[in-house]
């Protein structure tokens, strides 16, 4: 293929020391409803660095969702083991804040009860709550909606608020399950920037899952590129293209554009194909 | 709003339509004014009863045991859902328990129910409670089961503990489904409080019904059965109030 591949090892890629998540020889099998199995990921292993953008490349059914979810905590592995911050991941936790496709909105919540959330879990009282959620409504751009439902919320805003409401109890890794995917086009490119925007400042760890080649390379510093039946880990590709980046600038970039090729013929099914 | 109140003006239709096809059943001398009295008798009676301290006494006592009943029966059946929903090792145990239980005609256990309760208010409530409780668990556990699971993962992500998850999320969640459920509940409520005090009492809106009848007291005969369907149909209002209020981040039902 490339010259930009590496194989799918877990080479760290900075000089830094233990990695922030840890994944080692993790499969996981689910039992079918005809009583099979089927092993939905083949002994992955990656390690992901302390503030270090990863995307998670792969057509549907890769189970590349489904790895998020264990990293989180909300999935058992059938076997192998993940470590985030040097310990075994037995359950979620305020240390890894997912952000999901649907949202996942509290819809009896209001975009204030909702980034307060996690604020009055961690223990702050009303008042101090809901000052911080204020302030964190202001930085993802919705000033002025914190009595709306999310019902009264575009797509867009919903995504702001639900990126809001896990920044709120201070997540040091995001755990990005396609969230621009049921946004359209102008929008995703919007929040796309902004949470480029976001990261630049704080620069968590972000593990970040998309069947978008392009939203993948503008985002990582490496994209894991997955194959599929059973879930594996195809490539991991170093994304080596400067920051802070501008997508008007690396649209014209000849490594961005090769990046882009390579990528989308690693993925075994066009992503024009993939069902939404 | 407009068009909300041109539906309610609509289903007023029916309604008058049933009052004129009874007005024109004693007009028309299909029925002897002596076993269906008119309308206007029957709902004149009704505003001379409301007033009527004695009338409204048992009135006072079937809503009493009705809503007894019904808040024991939502005390149950929601943490009882919930749980069974939630809890696998409940749940196996719920579930056969509601099947066998679920079809039983309560109202053949009455008769036992006033051995071992006596004709007072016990026996009725308990009643009450056995026939609202099924469509309140069964809405809830059909409700919890299907709360979707990132809205608790979030919340698990956020600090809240499994446990706590019950009635920070799937409890909020699950609402729409147990007020859908509470609404059949409050309905079957005031069918069963009314056959249990035509059965056996000495009191209530069920009981004044058996009591005219015996005396034909033809008029009196209908007028309990009016108050029953009016607290049922301002129940139902309110519970409509209750709904739109609490649900009112939840998306639109269709």
């Amino acid at each position: 293929m490339s010259a930009t591949l590496t194989p799918p090892a877990s080479a760290a890629p900075s000089g830094s020391t233990a990695p922030m998540i840890a994944i080692a020889d993790l499969s996981k099998t689910f039992r079918r409803r005809d009583g099979g199995t089927h092993l939905a990921l083949d002994r992955i292993a990656l390690d992901v660095h302390e503030g270090e953008f990863v995307s998670i490349l792969g057509p549907s059914g890769c189970g590349k969702s489904t790895l998020l979810y264990m990293v989180g905590g909300f999935v058992e592995p059938s076997s192998g083991t993940i470590a985030v911050g040097g310990r075994p991941v037995t359950g979620p936790g305020p240390d890894r804040g997912p952000v999901f496709q649907e949202f996942a909105l509290f819809p009896w919540k209001t975009v204030l009860g909702n980034v307060a959330y996690g604020l009055r879990e961690a223990g702050l009282g009303r008042s101090a709550a809901e000052a911080q959620a204020r302030q964190l409504i202001e930085r993802v751009g919705l000033k002025g909606y914190e009595s709306f439902y999310p019902k009264e919320l575009s797509g867009g805003m919903k995504q702001r608020v639900a990126i809001a409401r896990t920044l709120a109890y201070g997540p040091a890794i995001l755990l990005m399950d396609e969230p621009f995917g049921a946004l359209d086009a102008h929008t995703r490119v919007r929040l796309q920037n902004e949470l480029l925007g976001l990261w630049e400042r704080d620069r968590k760890t972000v593990l970040f899952v998309t069947h978008a080649v392009d939203e993948a390379v503008f985002l990582s510093d490496r994209v894991v590129v997955m194959s599929r039946q059973p879930g594996r880990i195809k490539a991991i590709v170093p994304v080596d293209l400067p920051r802070p980046r501008r997508r008007e600038e690396l649209l014209l970039d000849p490594r961005y554009q090769r990046l882009v090729i390579d990528l989308e013929a690693m993925i075994e099914d066009p992503p024009e194909d993939l069902p939404a | 709003m407009i068009a909300l109140r041109r539906e309610s003006l609509l289903g007023l239709l029916p309604i008058l339509a049933l009052l004129a096809a009874w007005q024109g059943t004693v007009a028309g001398g299909l029925v002897p004014p002596a076993l269906l009295p008119p309308p206007a008798a029957v709902f004149g009676r009704l505003g001379q009863n409301l007033v009527d301290p004695a009338f409204l006494g048992h009135a006072g006592v079937t809503l009493y045991r009705l809503f007894a009943g019904f808040l024991i029966a939502l005390a149950i059946g929601v943490p009882l859902g919930l749980a069974g929903a939630r809890i696998r090792a409940l749940g196996a145990v719920v579930r056969p328990l509601v099947r066998v239980l679920a079809p039983v005609p309560k109202i053949a256990l009455y008769p036992a129910l006033i051995l071992s309760l006596g004709f007072d208010d016990a026996s009725k409530i308990v009643l009450v409670v056995a026939d609202a409780l099924f469509p309140i668990l069964l809405a809830t556990f059909a409700g919890a089961a299907s709360v979707e699971p990132k809205l608790v993962w979030s919340a698990r992500a956020a600090g809240t503990s499994a446990a706590a998850t019950l009635w920070k999320v799937v409890l909020p969640a699950t609402l729409p489904a147990i007020l859908t459920g509470s609404r059949i509940a409050l309905v079957i409520a005031c069918i069963v409080v009314f056959l249990a005090e035509m059965i056996t009492s000495t009191d209530g809106l069920g009981y004044l019904l058996v009591r005219a009848t015996r005396t034909f007291q033809i008029v009196d005969m209908f007028v309990p059965l009016l108050a029953i369907s009016g607290i049922g149909l301002l129940l139902n209002g309110a519970l409509a109030l209750a709904r739109r209020h609490l649900l009112r981040g939840f998306p639109e039902e269709g």
